[in-house]
């Protein structure tokens, strides 16, 4: 490459154009080559001519303070490091040993309270799932609980249910077994049938498992006397207003 | 007499330059060489990025820079404002391509230059004259390039745009853009001599 090529990519280096590999070849070139040298600080310089003939724009008060503390900050540490005993800069690393020591113990101890905070929330929850059990478990084992049970219909001759009725509280579980299984566009639906109303009352949609159980708790139950008897059907999922078919798959009165 | 013709004669409107004391941690030379430069790199990172948060980044940069390694001028090599310039040109491209704010670089430029007004300009009066002097000759310098050289130009050096992207941009061939821009850059040099 000879000098005039060199001078070509010194035209192009100086707005920044010139390729990685000639802006190289021209800086390995240029530590010895006097002309070539001078040539691209008068490219470079020439190009800031772009940058001047802008119009100038004060920049906010505040980067002025923040470069200017930047500056007196920066002097101040050199002072420091300039007349800086022996001792103090062992101090400085002791005390940044102690500092960095001290750090990984905060990390070590946030990661094992955010663990604990983890297990706290499970516990809770599972807390809240117990209770919730321990509170179905005492509508089934008082003493003043009645059992209904369900039989099963035309439909599901093997199928039955269970009600465990607490009219104290005016609650009810409700243990299903052997019921066909639900298609996904269908659910189950338990109806109350009441002697004060002509048409039956919507206790509750579910579906069942793979081995045709399924549990559901009932809560503002009408009054036991009210009570004629409960029926399920199959209804649209998420269930209707009123029955749409007149098959019941469990059915059972009260006694 | 023109203007360039009249930097060439004037010793007045060559500033003393203040690298050297801040070479030597005088930090109130280093807060005029702010206020007699800053004005000008704000307004080429605002050109090169296109958002003021961004600019003042930069500008920051620069400055910091400029606080550290004023030891590494070499006023042989160019002048102080010059030296400042590719530190800032240099920062805020690298700041353009890493961030690519190419996108949105004009409607926020519109937008936030205007909010610059009432910001206080430092720049002393001597140092506002000479430089509005400077500005009126570089403008007649650049004016008397050729459309399509200064565009090319312009896309490398305000754009971070390579060779071959200045090429794509304005749908000509590779050789077409490199020889305009050496012409280009070869009749800046010509032109220096007068700001010298």
């Amino acid at each position: 490459m000879n000098h005039e090529e060199f001078e070509t990519i010194a035209a192009l280096d100086a707005v920044g154009a010139a390729t990685a590999g000639e802006t190289r070849s021209l800086a390995a070139h240029a530590e010895s080559c006097d002309a070539c040298r001078r040539a691209r600080d008068e490219y470079a310089e020439a190009a800031t001519l772009l940058a001047r003939e802008l119009d100038p724009v004060p920049p906010p008060a505040e980067v002025r303070e923040r470069i200017a503390g930047i500056a007196e900050s920066s002097n101040v540490i050199e002072a420091e490091h300039r007349f800086n005993p022996w001792w103090l800069a062992i101090a400085a690393t002791l005390f940044l040993a102690l500092w960095g020591w001290r750090e990984i113990g905060i990390r070590v101890a946030r990661e094992r309270i955010a663990t604990q905070q983890a297990e706290i929330r499970g516990l809770s929850e599972e807390k809240n799932r117990l209770a919730a059990q321990n509170e179905k478990l005492a509508s089934i084992a008082s003493a003043e609980t009645r059992t209904i049970a369900l039989a099963g219909q035309e439909m599901s001759p093997s199928a039955s249910a269970r009600v465990f009725l607490d009219p104290t509280r005016r609650r009810a579980i409700v243990f299903f077994y052997n019921m066909p299984s639900n298609p996904t566009d269908k659910s189950y639906q338990l109806w109350i049938i009441r002697g004060d109303q002509p048409k039956p009352q919507s206790a509750g949609v579910f579906d069942v498992t793979a081995s045709g159980s399924a549990t559901i708790s009932i809560d503002n139950l009408p009054v036991m006397t009210e009570i004629r008897a409960l029926a399920v059907t199959m209804e649209p999922r998420g269930g209707a207003d009123q029955p749409t078919e007149k098959k019941f798959y469990v059915m059972g009165g009260m006694s | 007499m023109n203007a360039a013709a009249m930097l060439r004669t004037d010793p007045s409107v060559t500033p003393t330059s203040l690298l050297p004391a801040v070479a030597g941690g005088d930090v109130n030379a280093f807060e005029d060489l702010y206020d007699r430069y800053s004005s000008t790199l704000y307004a080429l990172l605002i050109r090169i990025l296109g958002n003021c948060e961004d600019a003042q980044e930069v500008l920051q940069e620069t400055f910091v820079k400029a606080w550290t390694s004023a030891k590494m001028f070499d006023a042989v090599r160019g002048s102080e404002v010059a030296w400042l310039i590719s530190i800032a040109r240099s920062r805020g491209i690298d700041r353009l391509r890493s961030r690519r704010v190419r996108s949105d670089r004009e409607d926020e430029a519109g937008r936030e230059i205007s909010f610059v007004s009432g910001f206080v300009d430092r720049t002393s009066g001597a140092d506002q004259a000479i430089q509005s002097e400077q500005r009126v000759a570089v403008r007649g310098a650049l004016a008397e390039l050729p459309d399509a050289q200064r565009q090319a130009l312009e896309l490398a050096y305000f754009e971070g745009l390579s060779q071959s992207e200045i090429a794509e941009r304005l749908h000509e061939p590779l050789g077409t853009v490199k020889t305009r821009m050496q012409l280009g850059m070869k009749k800046l040099r010509d032109r220096l001599q007068a700001f010298r």
